[in-house]
């Protein structure tokens, strides 16, 4: 299902990073980092995401200036069992709310949601949320650290830091130009260490049937990108396009896992992952490099696993999707 | 003598469980389980008896003791009980090691915060 929009602008966004990030290649695009610790000054991982998912959507309304009751809806999505750090943290402000769920592809879901709401003139100013916190995911869906388990290279990293977009339906310099809904692709792989290799089917498909439901080819983008495939998901991803679907991406395709560390001298493997690792990167480094007019048409890509460690012990695979969203500098 | 079998014995147990995680997809969870099981089956004619004579505590330390000790309480008072003695032996020559750990988790967890 690709759709496209007409009216649909990006108002602002804003993006907190943890100390992993604030390592990384991209720090200085971020508004705000936490350096000290992952506690951010709770008591616990769960509640330190939640801290930073308020945080992240305190600073956008800041930026924007604009109140709770100017936002007609917020959605938002995190990787905790029922999305409980969103349901939490918005507790405190007054905004219509829906929560979301598609793993690490969960901020392009809110996008599209978002999207289509705007352009339909059913709402006017529509935040879209992702949180996830690295040591909340590890005890989420692996082993807590106190466990100490080693990890292999194909293993990636879950980026600690929250993102927010504020879409609307005035004019701005960049606005939301397209959107593919992706399906659920499961090739069968149950390697919860190489969750780069389940999502690049998914990432192909939708890529490969965004671009020809819409009739473009891959040049037709500035920069095409995946949300966090890790390098050796990446590599997977190129040669899946060639042989399957014979399209070459390669000369302008990267991917949000790679960019957002420094992956060969930080202690993070394959690369980042989680939902805020394609948030973080879109909304910071991209959106930034779309105001300077250094980009002009980009794909965004975030992909998710959609793995439930019940279903895993369960031995069952693992299913994968991914939502494809287009990027547009308005022409003045 | 004693001190190179031990040196030999321990570094053995330590590479066999690294050939595992490196080449299958087992977990650490996976590993020691398995040790525990080989050690039981080795208490069998005292075979793990024979180690512990000969390697002192490279032949105690590793988890695949346990498995030995576990067998071998348990048969132990089996001997003077009956089958009943099982249940009761199981833990006997291992509930010093259980104790401790126990305890020791419980106040290392009051002062310790896991960090990144």
């Amino acid at each position: 299902m690709t759709n496209t929009y007409k009216n649909v602008y990006v108002k602002d966004t804003a993006t907190i990073a943890g100390i992993y990030e604030a390592n990384g290649p991209l720090k200085k695009y971020f508004d705000k980092t936490y350096t000290k610790d992952l506690y951010f000054g709770e008591k616990s991982w769960e509640k330190a995401e939640i801290k930073l998912l308020q945080d992240t959507v305190t600073t956008l309304l800041k930026k924007s200036r604009l109140k709770d009751k100017d936002i007609d809806l917020l959605i938002s999505g995190d990787l905790m069992n029922q999305i409980s750090s969103s349901d939490y943290a918005f507790r405190e402000f007054d905004i219509p709310f829906l929560g979301i769920y598609n793993a690490c592809a969960t901020s392009s879901e809110g996008l599209i949601i978002a999207s289509t709401s705007v352009d339909g003139k059913k709402c006017k100013n529509c935040i879209v949320s992702t949180v996830s916190h690295n040591m909340a995911a590890e005890k989420q869906y692996r082993n807590p650290t106190e466990y100490g388990t080693p990890k292999p290279e194909t293993a990636t990293f879950t980026v600690t830091g929250g993102a927010a977009i504020l879409l609307t339906n005035e004019k701005t310099d960049i606005r939301i130009e397209s959107s593919t809904i992706g399906k659920i692709i499961d090739k069968g792989t149950k390697d919860v260490n190489h969750m780069g290799a389940v999502m690049a089917p998914a990432a192909a498909d939708t890529i490969y049937r965004h671009l020809t439901n819409l009739k473009r080819t891959p040049d037709y983008y500035d920069l095409i990108v995946t949300g966090d495939l890790g390098k050796y998901g990446k590599e997977i991803l190129i040669n899946y396009m060639k042989k399957v679907y014979d399209m070459d991406i390669s000369e302008n395709y990267n991917d949000c896992g790679t960019m957002i560390y420094n992956v060969e001298q930080q202690p993070v493997l394959a690369g980042g992952s989680g939902p805020a690792c394609s948030a973080l990167v879109n909304y910071s480094y991209i959106y930034k490099q779309m105001k300077e007019h250094k980009l002009k048409r980009v794909l965004i890509v975030p992909t998710g696993a959609l793995f439930s460690p019940t279903m895993y012990f369960q031995k069952e695979s693992l299913p994968a999707i991914a939502h494809a969203v287009g990027l547009e500098v308005v022409e003045k | 003598m004693i001190y190179i079998n031990s040196f030999l014995f321990c570094g053995v147990v330590c590479m066999i469980s690294q050939l595992i995680l490196d080449n299958t997809k087992l977990t650490p969870g996976h590993v020691t389980s398995l040790f525990v099981v080989i050690g039981a089956f080795l208490d069998i004619f005292g075979i793990y008896d024979k180690f512990v004579l000969y390697c002192g505590a490279g032949a105690i330390i590793p988890i695949t003791s346990f498995g030995h000790l576990l067998i071998h309480g348990a048969m132990d008072i089996a001997g003077e009980m009956g089958p009943l003695g099982l249940a009761f032996g199981i833990f006997n020559l291992t509930s010093a090691g259980i104790s401790i750990a126990l305890v020791a988790a419980f106040f290392l967890s009051l002062i310790f915060k896991p960090k990144h």
